[in-house]
This record gives C-alpha cells, structure tokens and sequence, in this order.
C-alpha cells in the first residue's frame, strides 16, 4: 500500500504540473487547449530525433522545451487568432474544436510517421529505499524536478509582478486592464510557459515509463480531469487534485486492474463535481 | 487637460450617449450629473477605451488617444474606477494596490500616502479584497487607482453601495485629494455630495448634455432643483 501511495503522488506531481498549464490558459483567456497532451508529445519526439542524432540527453531536453515553448506561441499566433476575436461560452466552444483538430492532426502525423517511436530517459542508479518501499531512480527524478518546477511557478505566480498581472487576469479582466495590463500579452506569455510545461512533463514521464506517440489524447484527458477537480483557473486546487487522482489511480490499478482505474479517476472528477459544482478551489464558477 | 469633442458610443443594440462635449482644466474637479440610465458610464466607458467609440474625438495634455485601448490609457495618466470597482477578492489589500502601479514597482511613497488617506487599507494590508466591506473596497479602488500616479482621476459614481454616511467620507476623501491638485472627473447621481466637491458641471439626459454651468450656476437651476436636488 505505501508502495501505491509513494508511485500515486510521483503520477500525482505529473498530472499536477500538467492540469496547471490547462487551468492558468482556460482561466486567463476562456481557452480550452486540447492540444495540449499533442505538445507534449511533440516536445518527446524532438528530444527523441536529436538524440538519435547524437546530442547529449541535456542539450536534447533543452531543445524539448524550447520547442515546447514555440508550440505554444505558434498557437497563439495562428489557430487561436479567431478564438480571440468571440466571448464567453463561444470562445471555449471555438477553441474547443480547433485545438481538438489540431491534436487530431499532430496525432495522425506522428502515426503515419513514425508509428512505433517513443521515448524513454534512463537514470541510472539503482533503487532508493523510502519509508522501507525501494523506489526507482528514475521516479524520484522525475518527482525532484515536478517538485522544483512547481515551487518555481508558484514562485512566479506569487512574488513577481508579471505573475501578480496574471493572477489579476484570471480573477477580473477589466480589473486587469485598468491598471494598465494588456490580457492578450498575458496570455501568449502563459501559452508560451506552459508549452515548456507540457515538455517538462514529457520529460518526466519518460523517466518512468516510455512517452509514445500516442500519449497525446492520454494526457489531455487526465489534465483536463484533474483541472476540472482541482478548479478552473487554480494552480493550487490542480496540484491538490492531481495529487489526490494520482494515488487514487495508482491504487485502483493495482487493486483492480489498468482498464477499471480510469473509470474509478473518472468516477472520482464526478462526485467531487456533484458535491463542488466549481472544483476543489475554483476560481470561476 | 481632458478635451471631449462630438463622442457618440454604445452598444450593438445602438448608440446611447451622442454628441457629447466637454471639457476638464487642469487641477479641477469635474461632475457629470444624471438619473439613472442617462448614459454616465457608457460616456467613461468610451472615454477609457473599455467601449468603442461611434465618432468623436478625445484629447488628452493635447494628444489624441481616441480609440486607445484602456491599458494603455491607464499608462498615459488617466485612472478609472468604474462603478463595480473591479477589484481582485482572491488577493491581498497590498497585493491589489501593488498592481495599480504595473508595470512599474509599486512606488513606496505613493503606497504611504495612500495608507494616510485611507488608514483602514493599513490595518488590512494582509486581508483579501473580496471580504472587506463595500466602504473599504471603494477606498481599496481609489487607492489602486492612485497607486497608478493618475494625473486625472475619473470615478463613475464612487457612492454605489455605499451608507449616505461612508458616502459622505468617501467625498472627504475625494476633497483631500483635490486639495492637493489632483484633477477629477465623476459621474454621479447623489448629487448634493458631487456639487460640494466639484467647480463645475454637466447634466446628462437620454444621452446628451441637457445642460452645463458652475456648481453653483447648476444649484440655482430650477430644472436642476427638480430633478436632482429633491426641490419641489
């Protein structure tokens, strides 16, 4: 059981991170990108390719996160464009639609592509005993860097100006621009950040199990169980909910079976809706 | 200092104030009168850059920011507080008045003069936003938009919500400020409080100026009397 719990919260630390980057666009700009598990993926393939290529693993991860990065701005700049133009309920439906042909695309390419490609970052050294459960090398890894990652956004998001403003977009828009903030700066600046985030948790995965070309949808959906949980638009509610789904997961598949678990996480996002109608700690209702 | 020419605006079911002018000088402070629905905020809504304007003109130290939108409105030297105040509730009293000088640090002496004017935003630096009180956060709106170092302040209708007595010290408020040189501009419909402040004013009706004068000028009018100050 501790051994589940410890392999929940490293799975939990991921979906964390993941649903962060999901939560702080659809709280910013009432975009939902459904692409988002795609940018992860393609974030793994670049590292993968310049590997191949020779690189070193770390200049290879750097180049993973720059182009995760890019991805991010490039959606700004193109397919959201129009989205930007509508409001309310028609911005999330549009972007809904778009970012979905755009993960439907990315994930059609790869496949016909390059069907059987995957990556896997090994960490050598064996495993390391906590509280008695020998955990691997590669998941206490993968953890440290969830973990820095996620002080340092929390860092940005509490105690500098750029992260105040948008904390400020997120909670009232005209409040934002009233004292002067652009949203949309805003926004391309988060869509940027968290396609580096979406790449940091393809790094991550592939220190514990192989990150394929397919994962894409795969992780989307976890994200976006794990925003709707944790509340739109709150990093602290993502982070607590995917931590909590993370071990509730771990558990059922081991308890019950891989196939059942994603019934029971879904089954989980439903009653806490039903009992919380905005998430753990939405922001918006 | 703030010179509106011919400005027509409103929304897509169509135009709500139309052919407005106006005028405010440098260190005055400015009303513009009205019932409810007469079209006050719609008017600062436009001037801003929150609304596009049909037509018309906005000068501002003799630049033309028509059409500008209301970020960068805000950076020129204007600060609204609009009717809702528009705060941030999940963050701190600090956190809220930090943010009225973005870009730029929170200037330490301007923070200190806003902690004088209102010392409640003192007592609660560390309280959030959304559970304080409709008088604090309307002083909370104020003082973030001083943070700003606005060379003209606009407020659209500061007393909403507001007891007549926390309306009375918002006006005294305002009144120090004045004082120190500071140019406002306000809509209001408590306007007894409004006509002690201001030098001068104008009365809108159904979208359009129906009327201009002194404070005074506008006390004297019989129309005015009616309508607004309760004379039978």
């Amino acid at each position: 059981m501790t051994a589940n719990i410890l392999d929940g919260i490293v799975l939990g630390l991921q979906f964390g991170l993941l649903a962060a980057g999901l939560t702080l666009v659809y709280g910013l700009g009432g975009v939902l990108n459904l692409a988002y598990g795609q940018m992860a993926v393609v974030s793994a393939i670049v590292i993968l390719f310049s590997m191949n290529a020779g690189l070193p693993a770390l200049p290879a991860v750097l180049a993973g996160l720059v182009v995760g990065g890019l991805a991010g701005l490039l959606l700004d700049g193109t397919i959201l464009r129009p989205v930007y133009r509508l409001h309310g309920e028609a911005r999330v439906l549009l972007s809904l639609l778009l970012t979905l042909g755009v993960a439907f695309i990315v994930d059609g390419f790869f496949n016909w592509r390059y069907p059987s490609a995957g990556l896997s970052l090994r960490i050598g050294g064996g495993p390391i005993r906590i509280l008695g459960v020998p955990m691997r090398a590669g998941s206490l890894m993968a953890s440290a860097i969830t973990i820095v990652a996620l002080a340092a956004l929390f860092w940005f998001l509490r105690s500098t100006t750029l992260g105040r403003a948008v904390r400020s977009v997120i909670e009232d828009e005209e409040g934002a621009r009233l004292v002067g903030i652009d949203p949309h700066v805003i926004l391309r600046l988060i869509l940027t950040l968290t396609g580096i985030l979406a790449a940091l948790v393809a790094v991550t995965r592939s220190m514990v199990a192989p990150v394929t070309v397919t994962a894409g949808f795969g992780l989307t959906v976890f994200a976006l169980i794990v925003t709707v949980v944790g509340g739109l638009g709150s990093v602290t509610g993502a982070l607590l909910a995917g931590v909590i789904l993370g071990v509730v997961s771990t558990i059922a598949a081991s308890e019950i079976g891989t196939f059942l678990s994603l019934i029971i996480l879904l089954a989980a996002a439903a009653i806490t809706i039903l009992i919380r109608p905005s998430g753990l700690l939405g922001v918006r209702g | 200092m703030l010179d509106v020419r011919g400005v027509v605006a409103g929304y897509e079911g169509g135009d709500v104030v139309h052919d407005i002018n106006f005028h405010v000088d440098a260190g005055e402070a400015v009303m513009i009168i009205g019932s409810n629905g007469a079209g006050k905020t719609t008017l600062f809504r436009a001037l801003i850059g929150l609304l596009p304007m049909s037509s018309g003109t906005v000068m501002f130290e003799g630049a033309d920011i028509t059409g500008t939108p209301a970020h960068l409105v805000t950076r020129l030297g204007i600060s609204f507080v609009p009717a809702e105040r528009r705060l941030f509730p999940n963050m701190s009293v600090h956190e809220n008045l930090s943010l009225g000088a973005y870009p730029s640090r929170p200037d330490p002496e301007t923070m200190s003069l806003v902690m004088d004017l209102f010392p409640r935003l003192a007592e609660r630096r560390r309280q959030r936003a959304g559970t304080m009180s409709g008088g604090e956060q309307q002083m909370l709106a104020v003082g973030r938009a001083l943070m700003g170092q606005p060379r003209l302040l606009v407020l659209d209708e500061p007393t909403t919500g507001l007891a007549p007595k926390l309306a009375a010290e918002a006006y005294e408020a305002l009144g120090l400020l004045c004082d120190q040189g500071l140019t406002v501009l306000l809509a209001e419909q408590q306007v007894p409080l409004a006509m002690a402040l201001c030098d001068r004013g104008y009365v809108l009706e159904s979208g359009v100026v129906r009327t201009e004068g002194t404070s005074a000028e506008l006390a004297e009018n019989p129309e005015v009397q009616r309508a607004y100050l309760g004379v039978a």
